[in-house]
């Protein structure tokens, strides 16, 4: 019989050590990781034919939008919902993502993402989520084009895994983050706060410590230009370092 | 709020790339259009490329202010630097991706080179004054020794490449290039820029001992 | 000084997120509890987009032309005050948005562009790109995320609600809940609480296009500690849903629109593969069935077709639960520059090209019209709900406010597309600034609720964990969620009749009987899945019965909810004046007198006690028949 078979990196809790369990399914045309890992959750006995706790993981879409999904398959950092197994060498090696604290089996805890976030004030200040009965400036069809690539970020953690910079024990808040200093800068009335994204920016962590691997763009499920975003926050951060040296002060 | 001014980490980041290019880089360039004269043979070598540069007032001012120190704070930066990373580099094989790497490693081998190069250039000389006097027969008779040759080969080539990489990725941190587009034009730019280097560099090798 | 008043938001999708930002701004502190970090809601699933007046087109669209559909759209069962206001606000909100920064797509002149969307006629739909739910989302999300930065909002991610603590006067004073790591179980002390959990369509599992959040669980154990749901008949069925094991994906209208033809094999064994079955061995159904709209008719007369051919006719596609959705024979440059987004979906989660090969779709559960119950207060003056009284989105349980999908506000007996982001962001302001309002006139002391009350509850919810992790019964939970949704979706979905309705509700009797005898197969009890899962299942299966038996009550056709025997058709090219037509009017106004009127369904002992409410009709009187022609 046609199998699908996986090697999944295995942890009970965050401070057991992992170990390797094999699992096998049997074919079926069209599974993606996540459907194979239901089936597998459903009866969960390794290839060896010991009866062992169901794989644990996160999921919530499963249509690639909410980034919950995001694994170290066969090496490398991508979403399970929309890796079809066809696709993929066996036996299929799954592992959490190594830059996250495991908190059990594939799931790890990405809450430094959000953190980050707040460090690098990734929104746009306004008065109030109340009617000010008039919307924001005007965008440029060409101006939104590139904002909204930008704006697809899911917080999956893809990027920052593939990041040789970023890690457990540094700073470095990743490409996602700038990315979102990105956006926000461009925003109409998001420019106004855009010299205190550029400090925060300027700061330990931000992004001078990027060593332009590149691997971020390349792992991006939702292909998101992050090392345009970098350039382009480069730029901007030499003009404001210039503004801060040469120019007025605050 | 603390502004660039006020946060040494970025300016220190920024001064580390700039000191790459100019002196360091600038440096290296020049280094290398120097030694290429070697072809001229001993005597034009010895007096007119190292001859005039020797005569130059305040040598040493210039030495350790636009050579050394900049080198010096280049280098033992860039080791700092070089804890932050964490290149897996087998785990993706992209091009960048090796580069990074490439960089890192290359820094470290330049400062293995450069100790065994200037100790045999000017730390020698300091006791051997002959050297001084003959750069071009001392070189000679470095070069031709087989291992030597291989290893200023090797500095040369990770020296050059360190700069010609660190010319791209400059490009990035400073906002020059931002498409990706632009970076892959700047890159075709770099590499060429690599090659000319290379020969520039051989050719001052090769000037020694043919 | 006192303590400030604290609230309780449970859910941060689009719903949850708006009522955490208006109750923080108002001064109120927020705990906010999601099952996941709330940037992964469901709500990011929607693509379409969110609709909104802006009669920026040349079409003089109008607001009262959005009452109009909405109303109309969901045959006149939505409370109407609430309807009206929703709409007049929906521009304001849009721009709110807006000034939040999300990118919204642009017309050349740099406005928010619009698209026209299913059951209307003018261009109404503001839209991000592909992903409009994601992009509003974030635009909350980010706004949260300041507030919480400067300290009036706290999130409790990973902690999955579980039940409500209510005072001596049945009033609700705070939660419990799990913390999906540890398996702890604490209770919160708050003096308001909100529900956003968003949808149930999960009770109808993998045929289902709802994320994993959208289960229903939450309101389903409020509803047994005594809040009402309303109108849960009514659960809307998208046609052309791409199958999968573990969900339905939705694949857009645009499809059929751009000449998508759907079809089965004449003989259901056919194993031939689909593009070598020849023309003579295929039935076009809808072709053949509606002459006139052929494949473009509305979504729920697709689905139903669907249904029948595949559950009357026994013509599924190999036997199974599916039909062909057809775009072989397009140009594939048309289709491609035309259906990009939906053409990508497919070929990223199917691995085919449905360029080269018909697309396997079947109709599946996506929206919930009804939910949790809630009030609203109208102003005379306007005709519309009164702007922060405290009784608007407010459940039945005093302190309890629900808004989001989980709620039955806005769409009647079946939902306009775009119109439900739209709901859950204005409910979700709304409710925040319904609390605001109920806080404000609060006279107790938060403190002076005995402790007792909550280690109780804490008590008894310890003890389903217990005796869940300690079962050693034969039932596995995750076959058993499938067994409910091929039971949901083959006896309470698109096409409904009351025997068949009955035999589920005996059969959902007992899968919560077996639901009981369960074995997680697990003995870790850190971050066990499982347990949260069962747990959830359990709420679904309760679900499951008060959608049937609300269906069973309901014996007429309206909206979404279907019965053949009892269905009105218009008599074919008869329009208003006709006497056939009249005859029909007639027909459907003694309908409606009988059956226009809100289900409530109340916890009883051995299950749901179904009673009715009058609709407040006071916008649009039902006139008009819905028709779509
Ligand atoms: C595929 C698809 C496409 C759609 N497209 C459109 C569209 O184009 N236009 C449109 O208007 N509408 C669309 N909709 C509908 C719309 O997306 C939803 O109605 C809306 O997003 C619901 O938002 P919500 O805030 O109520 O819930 P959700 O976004 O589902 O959020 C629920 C929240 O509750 C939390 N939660 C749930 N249970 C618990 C618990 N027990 N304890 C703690 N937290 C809990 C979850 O963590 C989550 O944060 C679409 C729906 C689907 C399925
Ligand atoms: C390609 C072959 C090279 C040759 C033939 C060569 C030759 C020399 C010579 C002859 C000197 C002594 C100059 C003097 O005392 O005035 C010297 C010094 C030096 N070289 Fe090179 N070099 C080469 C490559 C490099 C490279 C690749 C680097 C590093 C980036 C380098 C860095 C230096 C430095 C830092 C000094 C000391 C400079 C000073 O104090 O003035 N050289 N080299
Ligand atoms: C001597 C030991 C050296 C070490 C350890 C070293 C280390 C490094 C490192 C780690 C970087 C990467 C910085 C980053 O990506 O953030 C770098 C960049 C660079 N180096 Fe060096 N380097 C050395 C010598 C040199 C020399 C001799 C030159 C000149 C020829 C040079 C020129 C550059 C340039 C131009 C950059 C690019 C800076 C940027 O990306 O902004 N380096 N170096
Ligand atoms: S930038 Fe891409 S890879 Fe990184 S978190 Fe966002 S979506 Fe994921
Ligand atoms: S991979 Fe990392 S080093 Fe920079 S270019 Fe991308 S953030
Ligand atoms: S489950 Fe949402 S991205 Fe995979």
């Amino acid at each position: 019989m046609k199998t699908i078979d996986f090697q999944i990196r295995r942890q009970d809790d965050p401070y057991s050590p992992p170990y390797w369990q094999s699992f096998s399914i049997p074919y079926r045309n069209g599974h993606n990781v996540v459907s194979a890992l239901m089936i597998i959750r459903e009866n969960p006995i390794t290839q060896e034919g010991h009866h062992v706790d169901p794989v644990a993981w996160e999921f919530n879409c499963m249509e690639e939008v909410c980034g919950a999904c995001s694994m170290v398959i066969n090496g490398h950092p991508r979403q399970a919902c929309s890796t079809l197994v066809d696709t993929l060498e066996q036996p299929i090696r799954l592992e959490p993502l190594s830059k996250f604290p495991v908190i059990r089996d594939l799931m790890v805890d990405r809450s430094r993402i959000f953190s980050d976030l707040k460090k690098v004030r990734a929104w746009i200040e306004i008065d109030g989520a109340w009617d000010i009965h008039q919307g924001a400036p005007r965008v440029s069809p060409e101006a939104w084009k590139d904002n909204y690539l930008y704006s697809r970020c899911m917080s999956c953690g893809c990027c920052m895994e593939a990041c040789p910079q970023y890690g457990d024990t540094e700073d470095f808040v990743g490409p996602a983050s700038l990315a979102a200093v990105r956006l926000m800068n461009a925003h109409p009335t998001g420019q106004y706060h855009k010299t205190q994204r550029l400090h925060a920016i300027m700061a330990e962590g931000g992004l001078s410590d990027c060593g332009n691997a590149q691997n971020c763009v390349r792992v991006c499920p939702k292909e998101i230009p992050l090392t345009t975003a970098i350039g382009e926050l480069g730029r901007q951060i030499t003009l404001q370092m210039m503004k801060d040296l040469l120019g007025k002060s605050e | 709020m603390q502004t660039s001014i006020h946060n040494p980490h970025f300016l220190l980041r920024r001064l580390h790339s700039l000191l790459g290019l100019l002196p360091a880089g600038g440096f290296l360039i020049f280094h290398l259009w120097e030694n290429s004269q070697s072809r001229f043979g001993a005597t034009y070598y010895n007096d007119q490329v190292v001859g005039w540069l020797q005569g130059l007032n305040y040598l040493v001012i210039l030495e350790i202010f636009m050579i050394a120190l900049p080198l010096l704070f280049h280098a033992g930066y860039g080791l700092v630097i070089l804890r932050s990373g964490q290149s897996e580099w087998r785990r993706f094989s992209w091009l960048h991706h090796r580069l990074y790497w490439l960089q890192r490693v290359s820094g470290v081998a330049i400062l293995l080179f450069l100790l065994f190069h200037v100790g045999w250039t000017r730390i020698w000389a300091i006791w051997e004054p002959a050297i001084k006097l003959d750069l071009f027969g001392h070189m000679q008779s470095l070069l031709s020794q087989p291992t030597i040759f291989l290893l200023y080969l090797i500095g040369l080539l990770l020296s050059l490449f360190h700069l010609s990489n660190g010319l791209w990725t400059m490009a990035i941190s400073w906002g020059l290039t931002t498409s990706a587009a632009a970076q892959q034009h700047w890159l075709y730019i770099c590499a060429g820029l690599f090659v000319l280097l290379t020969a520039l560099g051989l050719h001052g090798m090769l000037g020694f001992v043919l | 000084m006192k303590r400030p008043r604290k609230v309780i938001i449970i859910g941060g999708g689009l719903g949850g997120l708006w009522s955490a930002l208006r109750v923080a701004e108002a001064g109120f502190q927020v705990d906010l509890f999601s099952l996941f970090e709330v940037k992964r809601s469901h709500s990011v699933c929607a693509q379409g987009g969110i609709n909104a007046c802006f009669d920026t087109k040349g079409e003089r669209d109008s607001i009262w032309q959005h009452t109009v559909d909405t109303l109309k759209g969901g045959a006149y069962l939505a409370n109407q005050p609430p309807v009206k206001s929703m709409c007049e606000e929906a521009p304001g909100l849009i721009h709110t948005f807006e000034r939040m920064g999300v990118t919204f797509s642009r017309t050349a002149e740099g406005l928010m562009d619009l698209r026209l969307f299913g059951g209307v006629k003018n261009r109404r739909t503001v839209f991000a790109g592909a992903s409009t739910g994601q992009q509003l989302l974030y635009g909350v999300d980010q706004e949260v995320r300041r507030q919480e930065s400067l300290g009036r909002i706290r999130k409790f991610e990973w902690w999955e609600f579980l039940s409500l603590v209510l005072d001596g006067q049945d009033t609700c004073k705070g939660i419990t809940a799990m913390n999906l790591r540890t398996l702890e179980i604490k209770s919160f002390r708050a003096d308001a609480v909100i529900l956003a959990t968003g949808g149930m369509g999960q009770t109808y599992g993998h045929r289902s296009t709802n994320s994993t959040n959208s289960t229903g669980a939450a309101a389903c154990r409020v509803y047994q500690q005594g809040a009402w749901f309303a109108n849960t008949e009514f659960f809307q069925f998208h046609p052309t849903a791409m199958l999968g094991d573990d969900k339905t994906r939705l694949m857009s209208e645009a499809a059929r629109g751009e000449g998508g033809r759907i079809w089965v094999p004449q003989d259901p064994e056919d194993t031939r593969r689909p593009t070598e079955i020849p023309e003579q061995d295929r039935f076009y159904f809808l072709e053949s069935w509606f002459p006139s709209y052929g494949n473009t008719v509305p979504r729920d007369v697709a689905s139903r077709a669907i249904w029948r051919v595949v559950h009357e006719m026994g013509l599924g596609v190999g036997g199974e639960h599916k039909v062909y959705l057809d775009l072989t024979h397009l140009n594939p440059g048309f289709i491609e520059q035309r259906l990009h987004a939906i053409l990508d979906i497919y070929r990223k989660f199917h691995g085919a090209d449905p360029v080269h090969e018909p697309m396997e779709i079947y109709p599946s559960a996506h929206y919930a019209m009804g939910g949790l119950w809630v009030d609203f207060e109208k102003d005379v003056s306007s005709g519309g709900m009164k702007p922060g009284s405290q009784r608007n989105h407010a459940t039945n349980i005093p302190g309890l406010y629900a808004c989001g999908e989980c709620d039955y506000g806005y769409h009647g007996a079946n939902r306009l597309g775009a119109n439900s982001l739209l709901s859950a962001s204005f409910s979700g302001r709304v409710a925040g600034e319904a609390v605001a309002a109920y806080l404000k006139g609060l006279q107790d002391d938060l403190q002076t609720v005995p402790e007792y009350k909550y280690l109780n509850e804490v008590a008894r919810q310890q003890a389903i964990n217990q005796s869940l992790m300690d079962s050693r019964g034969e039932e596995n939970p995750y076959a058993l969620h499938h067994e409910l949704g091929e039971l949901m979706s083959s006896r309470v979905g698109v096409v409904r009749d009351n025997d068949v309705l009955r035999q589920a509700i005996d059969d959902l009797s007992e899968l919560e009987e077996r639901s009981l005898r369960i074995n997680l197969q697990e003995t870790n009890s850190w971050s066990n899945q499982g347990l949260a899962y069962t747990r959830q299942l359990q709420e679904m299966i309760r679900l499951g019965r008060v959608i049937a038996a609300s269906a069973l009550a309901r014996d007429e056709c309206r909206g979404a909810h279907y019965k053949p025997a009892l269905d009105l058709t218009i008599p074919e090219n008869t329009y208003p004046g006709d006497p056939a037509y009249e005859k029909y009017r007639e027909a459907w106004k003694r309908q409606n007198k009988d059956w226009l009127k809100t289900t409530i369904a109340s916890a009883g002992e051995t299950g749901p006690v179904i009673s009715y409410q009058p609709v407040d009709l006071s916008v649009l009187s039902p006139e008009e028949p819905r028709d779509y022609r």
